[in-house]
């Protein structure tokens, strides 16, 4: 049984097609990785997949549910971590999660029990009551995982989500990953770290908005080089060439750059 | 781990409760950790209320019988409303690309639930700013009843409700806080200035012993609506500066501020209960649209 179901997903902002037309399918329980340079389309794919922006064309069903007619379904469906920590810097790490058990309509007599079983997981214990401002990088991510795996999700959509973390960080990241895929939960992530993508079963390049090999990284080494010693790293840079990515600051960046230059009124 | 199953199958619902409540808890959550607001609040009140409100009072002994402090009351008051709500509302650009909005627009809650949770969140924050200028209303001579602050609190809500969904409207637009600055005073100070929140829309302004009106004079202007203590000379505002003002919907909500806080009015009475029923309501309707147009656009 298919997670997703993807036929010429695409999407265009004016003439630029972001993404141009992607198909694949992944199975329940499956690890996937999106391989990709910066700009490739892998956050726009993303974004149509958790129903954040509409697609122009091709469709798409996740956890079952149509991405364009029940996009309800899919967000009930599916738990969501982003690139960047999606979360509020004064609310505690409690608060948090309650908010979010609000937002997906946990009952409300389990909401303490899931804050408190969250909290156990993500290893906060000692730091639930604090502001999430005096959190590192790791705790919020412990977090942010936590959070997504709140209600229950079917599938599991992960950003970047090692991108400024330690070693240890990351490590403790990927064992998570693996215990729960360990109980059959279906991952899917993007990264632009090729060592990364080899450890997850099945990998998709994208490049310039297509989707242009997709198979485990060993299938993939031999598909494009012939060979199954060559690394998936040798593929991938034969898959998209070796170019430099530059591409504009987003809006997002913009903002960054503007905490930290320490104008903001609100944060 | 072990999860709570999530609920199958959500309907499509407008209004959640639940959320509506927890979007609101947070603005006020975020509201008692942040003391900047509040510092905000008492300073503006202390330069508008007092520095200007007896400096420029030395000057403009009174206006239709209120010491100028008193006349500006009202408006100082407006301005905290103004202030709050904007704040509240345009926190939502930050929240969007580095915040929980995108936890929110990932999720099945409904976006009407949210904007509204936040609008009555952002006009809670502002009813309390705005009580900060009230507070100081016995220095400057007033006495307010216990059913006039009620009714002022009701008043400063439904500003606050109808400039938080109006800053949401904006914030919706805006990709990054580098106009951030120039927006929110390119909006607050339009609305306030052309309020007649500092200076009467027409009436009798007393200046220093320039002209003292016999009392009989005095009781035939009071039957007209025009109220003097002292002496003074009559004012009206060129024509163009009335008509932006009476544009201005923040006028009639601050016409009604008056109305509780000072037993005095410029505007009709019908008009002002108008804008103050039909405009939150509509803003809220707006502004939750403009929210659900960040999902799925």
């Amino acid at each position: 049984m298919s997670v997703i179901e993807c036929h010429g997903l695409g999407r265009s902002f004016g003439k630029v097609a972001a993404v141009d037309s992607v198909s694949f399918a992944m199975e329940e329980g499956a690890f996937l990785a999106f391989l990709g340079p910066n700009g490739a389309g892998k956050s726009t794919l993303l974004n149509m997949l958790t129903t954040l922006i509409v697609p122009t064309r091709g469709e798409a069903r996740v956890a079952g549910a149509d991405i364009r007619r029940e996009p309800e379904r899919v967000r009930a469906a599916i738990g969501v971590v982003f690139q960047d920590p999606a979360l509020d810097d004064r609310l505690t790490a409690r608060e948090v999660l309650r908010f979010h058990a609000a937002l997906y309509r946990l009952p409300r007599r389990e909401v303490e029990g899931a804050v408190d079983r969250a909290i156990d997981w993500a290893q906060l214990s000692s730091a639930a009551d604090r502001p999430v401002r005096t959190f590192s990088g790791g705790m919020k991510r412990r977090l942010e995982l936590a959070r997504a795996l709140m209600h229950g999700p079917r599938l599991l959509i992960l950003d970047e989500p090692t991108l400024g973390l330690d070693p240890q960080g990351r490590r403790d990241l990927w064992d998570r990953i693996a215990e729960l895929r360990g109980e059959g939960m279906s991952v899917l992530m993007t990264t632009h770290i090729v060592k990364e993508a080899e450890e997850c079963g099945r990998v998709g390049v994208i490049e310039a908005g297509r989707l242009v090999a997709m198979g485990t990284p060993a299938e993939l080494a031999i598909r494009t080089l012939g060979r199954a010693t060559a690394s998936l790293e040798e593929a991938f840079l034969h898959l998209t060439g070796r170019d430099l990515r530059d591409t504009e600051a987003s809006p997002r960046d913009r903002i960054v750059a503007f905490r930290k230059r320490g104008g903001e009124l609100t944060g | 781990m072990t999860t709570v199953s999530a609920i199958p199958g959500i309907a499509v619902r407008w209004i959640d409760p639940r959320v509506v409540g927890v979007a609101w808890w947070r603005e006020l959550v975020r509201y008692r950790r942040d003391r900047s607001q509040i510092f905000g609040a008492v300073s503006r009140t202390l330069l508008w209320l007092v520095i200007l409100g007896f400096g420029l009072g030395a000057t403009l002994k009174e206006i239709e019988g209120y010491t100028y402090a008193q006349y500006i009351l009202p408006g100082v008051v407006t301005l905290n409303v103004l202030f709050a709500s904007l704040q509240s509302a345009m926190a939502l650009v930050w929240d969007r690309q580095v915040g929980l909005l995108r936890e929110v627009l990932v999720s099945p809650a409904p976006m009407l639930s949210v904007a509204l949770g936040k609008i009555c969140g952002g006009a809670s924050v502002a009813v309390v700013q705005g009580a900060i200028p009230l507070a100081f209303a016995p220095l400057i001579g007033l006495r307010i009843g216990v059913l006039d602050l009620v009714l002022a609190g009701a008043v400063m809500f439904a500003m606050g409700m109808t400039i938080t969904a109006l800053g949401v409207i904006m914030a919706c637009r805006m990709k990054t806080f580098e106009g951030f600055g120039s927006i929110s005073n390119g909006v607050i100070q339009p609305l306030y200035f052309l309020s007649g929140a500092i200076y009467p829309l027409k009436g009798i302004v007393g200046g220093v012993g320039f002209l003292d009106i016999p009392q009989h004079l005095r009781d035939e202007l009071g039957r007209y609506g025009i109220h003097a203590i002292g002496g003074g000379w009559v004012v009206e505002l060129p024509v163009w500066l009335k008509a932006l003002v009476y544009a201005n919907p923040v006028s009639y909500m601050l016409d009604l501020l008056r109305l509780v806080a000072l037993d005095f009015s410029q505007l009709p009475l019908a008009a002002s209960l108008a804008v103050i029923t039909v405009l939150p309501p509509l803003a809220v309707l707006l502004a939750a649209r403009a929210m659900a147009g960040l999902r799925g656009a």
